[in-house]
């Protein structure tokens, strides 16, 4: 622990951004009033909390995970199994399946750990996929319906609320303890080592960093977060099924939304949720009614613009353009070196 | 014994359709460093293209090969000067997410225009659907989808090895920056290649509709075994292609005819081992994985 706090950074902005998270967690739920909205926001704590842990691996490591999806299940199926069939409250069942996950996650990291970039990505897609055919082949042998609904029958213990307004400070509660994990990472010397891996692999090993070990670290803590969301998400809609939990969408939409806002950062994913997810509600909105699938060419295509001409997201525009007006030396592009 | 022939054949068989279905993502890598995420849709558009032909004019897609061809060359032609030449030198991340947007937008696209319904059409006149060699049974549209598999692949390899332009792309593929000292415009080879990979891709998605079903999301499934197919062969080798396809249909048919429903496991399982193994694949140029363009 002493190691952890260190070499740990702070900065006068931090208390700002502090304050403003705490402010849209817990001041927007009673703020709004329609119904709708609340969904809304309800969604976007969930998403932009899962979307950060994504970001521990995916963006602060570099390691590029496009299977988060099987994290996302695990977590909701191993709540509700729980719940359902021994009545088990789903906060134990969260931790359940976050720890289930982990395991998982050594699995999986025993082969992916090998490769970089795309490799990775394709190989943890692969995983996040496989999970899925698994899981609805084992229906043959054991008797558990295709889709698992869970009672309505609200209560604390049983993490079912009348109220989406305590759905909305449920989940923003979780968005505001991955960016508290979020945050420790990445400013103490494990980020500072996880950047570097990123950087260029061989540099890090060159420099004395047991790679293996905080890119193992970083999927852990990723892993459990993003499985503690899967769990918040089966307790919010009370219906989960095989292809709604485990599904390819959801592995890309968590960095997509994270390389929206900025990748690697802390407050990157929570801006790039907050773009995002109403961006395809307004879309959905507007061209909802006139072809099935029009909402979601235009989102496409939207992407590819903004991927392109925002490489490092939102917040990485917004340094450029800072840099632009300050007049500072620009930073010299450094040559990229072969290994 | 005679299952396992008529096994074996079904394998290679499908084989050589994944292996034509996948010939086009590795093309494209192997040049441009670039894995297409969005190569399953295009297979899909070409699935379609093959639907309208038949259905609209009558032209069986066989036929209308070389069409589909000319067509899904210019939209390859298309995608690189709209879309990829913007990614070209950029991070991987920059890449994927470019494709993937792609991917999402043409799925829906086609959702908005044809719908989720499956479409199918008949090629073969009733009574000639399958071929009965000895005892085996063999379907007509997939041995008619294998002669297209192995006269577009011999072509492509006459190609890359003897023509002029096509040693160009190889140049290209195996040192970017001594190809230009070459003389070799990268761009030009970049917009060939991307046309190329995308006709091929357009055409094997012509001759697969007779035997798979096509849909909007249909891509995400041949996306996957492409993936599977390139990995398992050679990341940038057109021959490693082959054995890959042959490998993967082979086992498929194998695993699907013993337990059916862990068939598609196979696959993904089959690419983690192999991603973490041997990541260069069967024929592959070893570290061909951590290549970029630099």
């Amino acid at each position: 622990m002493s190691r952890l706090s260190g070499y740990f950074t702070w900065k006068r902005a931090d208390l700002a951004w502090a304050l403003l998270l705490l402010v849209c967690t817990l001041g927007l739920p009673f703020a709004i009033s329609n119904d709708y909205y609340v969904n809304v926001l309800v969604l976007m704590f969930l998403y932009a909390g899962m979307a950060s842990a994504w970001n521990i691996i995916g963006g602060m490591a570099g390691q590029f995970s496009l299977g988060h999806t099987a994290f996302v299940g695990v977590g909701a199926y191993t709540s509700t199994l729980l719940y359902n069939y021994a009545g088990v409250s789903p906060w134990i069942g969260m931790i359940a399946g976050g720890l289930i996950s982990m395991v998982l996650a050594v699995i999986i990291a025993f082969p992916a750990f090998r490769m970089r970039g795309v490799f990775f990505a394709m190989a943890t897609l692969a995983f996040g996929e496989t999970v899925r055919i698994l899981l609805m082949a084992s229906r043959k042998y054991i008797d558990v319906p295709y889709g698992l609904s869970i009672n309505y029958e609200p209560g604390l213990s049983r993490m079912i609320f009348e109220e989406r307004t305590s759905y909305a400070l449920l989940t923003g509660g979780f968005l505001i303890l991955v960016t508290i994990a979020a945050f420790v990472i990445s400013r103490s010397y494990i980020g500072a080592y996880l950047r570097a891996i990123r950087d260029s692999e061989e540099a890090a090993v060159a420099s004395g960093i047991a790679m293996r070990r905080y890119k193992m670290i970083a999927l852990l803590i990723s892993a459990f977060f993003t499985s503690i969301g899967g769990t918040l998400l089966a307790q919010y809609v009370l219906y989960i099924e095989p292809t709604s939990v485990f599904n390819m969408a959801i592995s890309v939409d968590l960095p997509l939304m994270a390389l929206l806002g900025g990748i690697g950062t802390i407050a990157g994913p929570i801006i790039g949720t907050a773009i995002a997810l109403p961006l395809r509600d307004i879309l959905l909105e507007t061209f909802g009614q006139s072809a099935p699938g029009l909402h979601l060419v235009i989102y496409g295509i939207a992407l590819i613009v903004i991927v392109i001409l925002l490489p490092n997201g939102l917040i990485g525009g917004v340094r450029s353009l800072r840099n632009r007006f300050t007049s500072k030396p620009k930073p010299q592009p450094v040559p990229e070196t072969a290994p | 014994m005679e299952i396992l022939i008529q096994l074996v054949l079904s394998g290679i068989l499908l084989g050589g359709v994944y292996a034509l279905a996948a010939l086009g993502l590795n093309l494209i890598f192997g040049v441009a460093k670039i894995i297409n995420f969005a190569h399953g849709e295009f297979l899909m558009l070409g699935m379609y293209a093959g639907f309208w032909l038949m259905t609209l004019t009558g032209i069986n897609p066989y036929y209308g090969a070389p069409l589909i061809a000319v067509a899904f060359f210019i939209l390859g032609a298309l995608f690189y000067t709209g879309v990829m030449r913007f990614t070209i030198y950029k991070p991987e991340l920059t890449q994927v997410f470019v494709t993937l947007g792609l991917s999402i937008a043409l799925q829906n696209l086609a959702l908005m225009f044809w719908q989720a319904d499956y479409r199918t059409i008949q090629t073969m006149p009733p009574g000639y659907a399958s071929l009965m060699v000895g005892n085996i049974n063999l379907p007509t549209d997939r041995v008619i989808a294998f002669g297209f598999a192995v006269a577009i692949l011999t072509a492509i390899i006459v190609f890359l090895k003897t023509t002029f332009t096509g040693r160009a792309i190889e140049a290209v593929s195996q040192d970017l920056m001594s190809a230009r000292l070459m003389g070799i415009s990268p761009q030009k080879i970049f917009l060939l290649t991307f046309g190329l990979g995308i006709a091929i891709t357009g055409v094997a998605g012509g001759v697969l509709i007779p035997s798979f079903y096509a849909f909007p999301s249909v891509g995400s499934f041949f996306v996957l075994v492409a993936f599977v197919v390139v990995v398992l062969g050679g990341l940038g080798s057109v021959t490693g292609t082959i054995v890959g396809g042959l490998t993967l249909g082979i086992i498929e048919t194998l695993v699907g005819y013993f337990t059916p429903d862990l068939k598609e496991a196979t696959h993904f399982v089959l690419l983690i081992l192999l991603l973490a193994v041997r990541p260069h694949g069967l024929l592959g140029i070893k570290g061909a994985e951590k290549e970029t363009l630099k």
